[in-house]
């Protein structure tokens, strides 16, 4: 990763502070979760978030246009193999592990179609995939008459109760 | 997929063989002892004396005539018959199944459980056939600093080889069934993806020339259900592993191969290296639940020879592949974590007792579980056997008018005692016990290139020999653990199964005397018992007493790595794997060397390392809510957001780690930022 460098995004959003300091503390922890720690990173990002809605947003609205923003982002850089509730969560945490924010918020600013492809591709071989799309089946529990004498025995005498394997 | 019961033609006789070999071996020392002991009317503890040795006897004869049917098996040079084998152009053609290796944890080490995972995925790379495979990682662990390391070492794996979608990583927060249940959950979720299931231990490493083989053999003999590679015990250096090292090395393929020749499609599932067929798997071998209580009722324990059984019922077939190599696993490194182990193994197996006369199960079946028993509880046996032998002598001297002679008197009295016979029969017993070990010698001597490789023939002659004193030395303790762990599991005392000592740390004296002290007491109490009744008598028990008098240092000094690697640079104990390791090995070997990244502190490591927390908060939406553990979650956040955290329990910190709200609560504090 160290040799991959960013140019300045030409389509970085334009400056736009939240004027509310609740807001901006949740959009700065979200992002400081991505690994983005310099101010000017935060604000930019801050601002991409609120683009569209202006100033004014309280913290949860814009935590969910910061979710939907990155999911976007996220969904793009991806592909449909990873479209679902999980994107946010393993796309963090691939991005945390590539230590994408070293690339500064410019990473996040640009169409994922603009980043170099060995970066894309790097992305993408990051993101956690603890486990495969489920195939569900039963393993149905054996049942094994212990005995099989006595169990004839204990039925013929109607007797005690059957010698076989139980669940609990 | 249509399963069949097939075996192959000669599999009776070469079963009368051995069973009827060791049945005349049995019935011709049964005759002789009895007759040994009836020369003056046979008393009660005689009775008791034949009641005692002829189960024995039994049971070393089984092992002898097996080993001969092994080096039969071996020196003529082929297969056993009854398993379908690829021609060349085959082995080349692509495999068209899916296998799923999976490699079930509980506490383990990470570094070195994911170093044998990348060992075994490399070299299954390497034969161009990654693609037929899948790999799990299976945590059981219950330690928050084993889970999240898992968690970082799984991780570290797939940026390594690029292994993000065929190796999977899953942890349960429900133990049910353990190992057994982590499998039964397994295949639940993800089984019907697969059609072959490559099971691991967390030691385990195989060959991935090995497991493509496995996986074609799988594919062209249908009704095979299970195929099991005998694993070789590898990459120890302590003294007492590099004992079982290279006794495994040398005397292991007899003992496998003779099983395999007798036992055919009907051989055992030892629960690790071994491929199974997946969907055979999962509707015929649910395990059941006994009737009852621990130890013999409740969850199955030793799981993998009731599920061969399962298997070998629905009709599918278990083979031995005796001479597949490429498998390895690790052994414990002492005296005490293998006593350990097979305290968790004796009961295991005698649970099986109660399975013996179950309904619809082939009597091979029957017979490896009364085999399972047998090896535990031939310990108590020859105990009893040795006791009853010390009150027969007693009984004999109290009731003979020359006792003021002694016992040496009275069985040297030809008179009373055929002394040569009895000697005879002794040197028959002793003969069955070596002769194994011999043959497996001369194996190795007969190759050049592996005696080589074992440090030349004088040097694994000598190997031998001290090998086969230590081993003498060691029985008897082993005889006295293994017959405690027999009585204690009738007494009703239960199992924990914790994750066993993999590394070589030296044994410190301490712990060695707290066990072994009533092994030591028990041998001066022989010594004297028998320095009383007959110095005579005492020559003969002379190994039973100094392995017990000595069990202490015996403990200590073979725990200890200095002595294994001071034995290597000799060239005593060489096995070729160590001379010359195959690319698996020597890989893993590299792996476990540069380590993982370790945990002090499960939840301050993943509240303070970015890396650790995003990819613990992603993997936890894996993992079931936290209901169970309300209350250690409720103290845990109170602890940890409190003004001045405070320590917090094992409980409290598995909670927290699987409330994603508390830890994102909890590092928004840590970084200053307002929650």
């Amino acid at each position: 990763m160290d040799s991959v460098t960013l140019l300045p995004s030409r389509l970085s959003a334009p400056i736009l502070f939240a004027d509310r300091q609740d807001t901006r503390n949740a959009l700065d922890a979200f992002f400081r979760d991505f690994g983005f720690t310099t101010r000017a990173d935060l604000e930019r990002l801050a601002s991409w978030v609120l683009s569209a809605r202006g100033a004014g947003v309280s913290p949860d609205v814009a935590l969910a246009l910061a979710r939907e923003r990155v999911e976007a982002w996220l969904g793009e850089l991806l592909g449909p193999s990873h479209a679902s509730g999980k994107l946010l969560s393993r796309g963090r945490a691939a991005f945390v592990l590539v230590d994408a924010a070293r690339l500064g918020a410019d990473v996040l600013l640009r169409e994922p179609r603009h980043l170099p492809e060995a970066w894309r591709r790097t992305f993408r071989d990051a993101v956690p995939v603890p486990v495969p799309h489920a195939a569900p089946s039963v393993m149905p529990e054996q049942v094994l008459v212990l005995n099989p004498l006595a169990e004839l025995l204990r039925r013929w005498l109607r007797l005690g109760q059957p010698g076989v394997s139980t669940s609990p | 997929m249509q399963a069949h019961s097939f075996s192959p033609g000669s599999a009776g006789l070469r079963r009368a063989w051995v069973l009827g070999l060791a049945g005349a071996s049995t019935l011709a020392a049964a005759v002789e002892m009895s007759r040994l002991l009836s020369a003056g009317g046979t008393t009660a503890p005689e009775w008791v004396v034949l009641a005692l040795f002829t189960p024995c006897f039994a049971w070393i004869s089984l092992s002898f005539w097996a080993a001969v049917a092994g080096f039969v098996q071996l020196a003529s040079g082929r297969r056993v018959p009854g398993l379908r084998w690829p021609d060349a152009e085959r082995e080349a053609a692509p495999l068209q199944s899916r296998t799923a290796v999976v490699m079930p944890i509980h506490n383990e080490d990470p570094a070195a459980v994911f170093a044998h995972v990348q060992a075994t995925y490399e070299s299954i790379e390497a034969t161009g056939h990654l693609d037929a495979f899948d790999f799990y990682v299976l945590s059981d662990s219950t330690r928050a600093e084993a889970w999240v390391a898992e968690e970082l070492a799984w991780s570290e794996l797939c940026r390594r080889v690029g292994g993000q979608g065929r190796i999977f990583y899953r942890r349960r927060t429900d133990n049910t069934g353990k190992k057994a249940g982590n499998l039964t959950e397994f295949c639940e979720r993800w089984g019907r993806r697969h059609d072959f299931l490559f099971v691991l231990d967390a030691d385990s490493l195989m060959d991935g020339a090995t497991v493509v083989r496995m996986a074609r053999l799988m594919e062209l003999n249908p009704g095979a259900g299970i195929l099991q590679a005998p694993p070789l015990c590898v990459g120890r250096s302590t003294l007492f592993a590099r004992l079982q090292q290279f006794a495994g090395r040398v005397y292991g393929p007899v003992v496998a191969a003779g099983a395999a020749a007798w036992q055919l499609g009907e051989s055992n599932y030892w629960g690790h290296n071994a491929i199974l067929r997946m969907s055979a798997f999962i509707e015929h071998c649910g395990l059941p639940v006994l009737p009852g209580q621990q130890p013999f009722g409740g969850h199955i324990l030793s799981h993998d020879f009731v599920e061969a059984a399962l298997m070998r019922r629905a009709g599918y077939t278990v083979w031995l592949l005796a001479d597949m190599g490429g498998s390895y696993e690790q052994p414990p490194p002492n005296l005490l974590t293998y006593a350990q182990r097979d305290r968790r193994w004796c009961q295991g197996n005698l649970q099986h007792l109660s399975l013996v006369l179950a309904g619809g199960l082939h009597p091979m079946s029957r017979a490896h579980f009364l085999m399972g028993v047998m090896s535990y509880v031939a310990s108590p046996l020859w105990l009893l056997f040795l006791v009853a032998g010390l009150v027969s002598a007693a009984h004999a001297w109290l009731t003979q008018p020359s006792r003021f002679g002694g016992v040496d008197a009275v069985l040297a009295s030809g008179a009373t005692f055929d002394s040569p016979a009895a000697l005879r029969l002794m040197a028959v017993s002793l003969a069955m016990l070596w002769l194994p070990r011999l043959l497996g010698v001369a194996r190795v001597f007969a190759r050049s290139d592996v005696a080589a490789n074992m440090g030349g023939r004088a040097r694994l002659v000598l190997s031998v020999l001290i090998e086969g004193v230590l081993s003498t030395l060691l029985a008897p303790v082993m005889m006295l653990f293994q017959s405690h762990f027999v009585f204690g599991t009738i007494l009703g005392y239960r199992v924990s199964w914790s994750s066993q000592q993999r590394d070589d740390a030296d044994l410190p004296w301490a712990e060695a005397a707290r066990r072994h002290a009533v092994h030591t007491a028990v041998g001066v109490g022989l010594a004297v018992l028998l320095w009383v009744f007959s110095p005579g008598l005492l020559a003969w028990a002379v190994p039973v007493v100094a392995g017990l008098l000595l069990s202490i240092p015996l403990s200590v000094f073979t725990a200890r790595a200095s002595l294994g690697l001071w034995a290597e640079r000799h060239g005593l104990f060489l096995i070729p794997e160590e001379v010359a390791p195959p690319a698996v090995l020597a890989r893993a070997q590299v792996l476990t060397e540069d380590g993982a990244a370790t945990v002090e502190d499960a939840v301050d490591h993943v509240l303070s390392d970015a890396r650790a927390h995003t990819l613990h908060l992603a993997l936890l939406e894996e993992q079931p809510s936290s209901s169970g553990v309300a209350g250690a979650l409720a103290s845990g956040r109170r602890k940890l957001l409190a003004s001045v955290p405070e320590p917090l329990s094992a409980q409290e910190k598995v909670a927290v780690l699987l409330d994603a709200r508390t830890l994102a609560e909890a590092r928004g504090r840590r970084l200053g930022q307002p929650s």
